[in-house]
């Protein structure tokens, strides 16, 4: 590691002849540095509900840029302090005070947290520092970023997505969001599952139709998933609007840097309750359902044929996409993922898992010292790889129904 | 042919010369003392002429806030300072505080122009050499910008780090 930077500096004594000259250390500086937030007026904090560890975290929003940073407890004692009045020796020495213990590695990354949503008063020298950071780029590390560059070319965010789903809300999305919507569509879904039970006997000559017209039933049923998907993410930005908060962008993106979708960004939802933000992740699955059901409905009334294969195949597909997108345990950041997280209070669920998971040998040789938090973690991780699996199975068995080949 | 003071063959500034030239120099150049602590000249003080440092240190600071001064750099026996007072009218740019007792020679700008009239082939091999000289104080000027970045980067406890913003993005 690096010695610490030094500056010499040179002092005078009013009235004194001659100087001083002073060597001070960046990491002296440290000690003395005086961290100030930005004003008051550009942001807000809302505490979130108490994890199964009792802990609380707490989402600061950056109003002036639209950032959102998820802090915990400590952290927040931290930010609570961080008035440009008390320096980081005093600052730690409260610390100790008021937890009984201290790391100075809590205040930095606490400070590198706060500089990248930009809740600290901007430094001058950022973008020169990021510059020089640029420069020092290993060539495997700049290949790499230019590939995730390729991949980010594949995303598109539509302008002004806030304003053309308030417009959206006004002008008819409110209808949705009724309690006779829900049951219309919980009678209409009940109906399609009847319907579903009449004509799955049938499945098999479904299959053998649409097998026998490949592009036509990969277009339709691709189509279907295409115009559902983007209703699915403007349902998820109305409910934000129905509890009049923000919708920060709708797009499309690769999910985890991998599955293309289409998303809306949601995150101020979180300045709101956790029943507003189930409902929004609710919602959006329900499109599936509701669509999924009136293809099932259809299916019943058409007369035999490839119509009525593609309806059933329709059907099928927007149904197993409202269970995919419902169900928590895929290692996708998904929409029954994100309900478990919240019910849970951990809205890191995923991200903490993958970071257990690499020590997870190690640390069940010591379960006594595992928190209640990684306990939920590991059933996070479990319940992800054996639903994985079984979901390949039953698709590989899936796929050597279409292709007869491979009988 | 009159005798050369010693430091005249030390400095880097005038390597290039021959000895009949640093003799027609010596008598151009002004002997001067300084005691610690004095300044020999401020920043934003009127800029006219050159120093070479033949005994003692000097170091030279820029005004930061209040009292405070940031050491650029320090000059040993050998060096010279105040060059830009030679070429432009511009006030100086720093400070030049006498560290230890020093025994400095000053060229002044006035001298350095008759020069340049009466022996041009003189001038031009101090001015390559200046240049020279220049390109490797910019050089260090570019450390010293560096080194004050991560300073700060380091007193204030930026780091970059990696994705850290929370966001939630329904799909």
């Amino acid at each position: 590691m690096a010695e610490p930077a030094k500056l010499q500096l040179l002092t005078r004594k009013p009235g004194e002849a001659g100087f001083q000259i002073h060597e001070i250390e960046s990491s002296q500086a440290y000690f003395g540095y005086r961290p100030q937030r930005v004003p008051n007026e550009a942001w807000e904090m809302t505490a979130q509900p108490r994890s199964p560890d009792g802990r609380r975290n707490f989402i600061v929003k950056n109003l002036r840029r639209d950032r959102y940073l998820l802090i915990d407890g400590q952290e927040a004692f931290l930010w609570e302090l961080f008035d440009g009045s008390h320096s980081l020796e005093e600052i730690a020495r409260t610390f100790h005070h008021r937890f009984g213990a201290f790391d100075f590695a809590i205040i930095r990354k606490l400070l590198a947290k706060l500089y990248q949503a930009g809740l600290l008063v901007e430094r001058e020298n950022l973008a020169l520092q990021q510059t020089l950071a640029r420069s020092q780029a290993k060539f495997w590390a700049m290949g790499l970023t230019n590939a995730a560059k390729c991949w980010r070319r594949l995303s598109f965010t539509v302008p002004h997505a806030d304003r053309f789903c308030g417009t959206l809300y006004r002008y008819g999305g409110f209808l949705l969001f009724n309690p006779v919507t829900f049951g219309l569509t919980v009678i209409i879904t009940l109906l399609a599952g009847a319907a579903a039970l009449h004509l799955s006997p049938q499945a098999k000559q479904f299959t053998q139709a649409l097998a026998a017209k490949p592009w036509l039933s990969t277009g339709a049923m691709l189509a279907s998933l295409l115009a559902v998907a983007m209703m699915h993410v403007t349902v998820h930005a109305l409910a934000c609007k129905a509890y009049g908060r923000r919708v920060r962008e709708i797009g499309f993106f690769l999910l985890q840097g991998v599955l293309p979708t289409f998303y809306a960004d949601v995150t101020d939802i979180f300045m709101s309750t956790r029943r507003a933000r189930v409902i929004v992740d609710l919602a959006g699955p329900l499109v599936e359902l509701f669509c999924g059901s009136l293809a099932f409905l259809a299916a019943y009334q058409a007369s035999p044929g490839v119509g009525q294969a593609l309806l059933f195949g329709v059907g099928v597909l927007l149904w197993e996409g409202a269970l995919i997108n419902l169900y928590p345990f895929n290692f996708l950041e998904l929409d029954g993922y994100n309900i478990v997280a919240d019910l849970l209070a951990m809205p890191t669920l995923r991200q903490q898992a993958l970071v257990l998971a690499p020590q997870l040998h190690r640390r069940l040789l010591h379960p006594s010292a595992l928190t209640k938090s990684e306990w939920i973690q590991i059933a996070y991780l479990l319940l992800c790889s054996v639903s994985v699996l079984i979901y390949l199975i039953a698709h590989l068995d899936f796929l050597r129904g279409l292709l007869p080949s491979w009988k | 042919m009159p005798p050369i003071p010693d430091i005249l063959n030390k400095v880097v500034l005038f390597q290039d010369l021959h000895a009949e030239s640093l003799a027609a120099l010596a008598p151009l150049l002004i002997v001067k003392k300084f005691t610690a602590g004095t300044v020999i000249f401020r920043e934003m003080d009127d800029s006219d002429a050159l120093y070479i440092v033949e005994q003692g240190s000097v170091v030279v600071s820029k005004h930061v806030s209040g009292d405070v001064d940031m050491v650029l750099t320090r000059f040993a026996p050998g060096d010279f300072f105040g060059e830009m007072g030679l070429f432009d009218d511009a006030p100086r740019s720093a400070t030049a505080n006498v560290e230890t007792d020093s025994l400095l020679w000053q060229l002044d700008r006035g001298v350095f122009h008759d020069i340049f009239s009466h022996h041009p082939e003189m001038a031009a091999k101090i001015c390559y050499r200046l240049v020279t000289i220049f390109i490797e104080r910019l050089r260090v000027t570019n450390e010293q910008t560096r080194d004050a970045i991560r300073w700060g980067l380091e007193a204030t406890g930026y780091a970059s780090g990696s994705q850290s913003l929370f966001g939630r993005k329904s799909t």
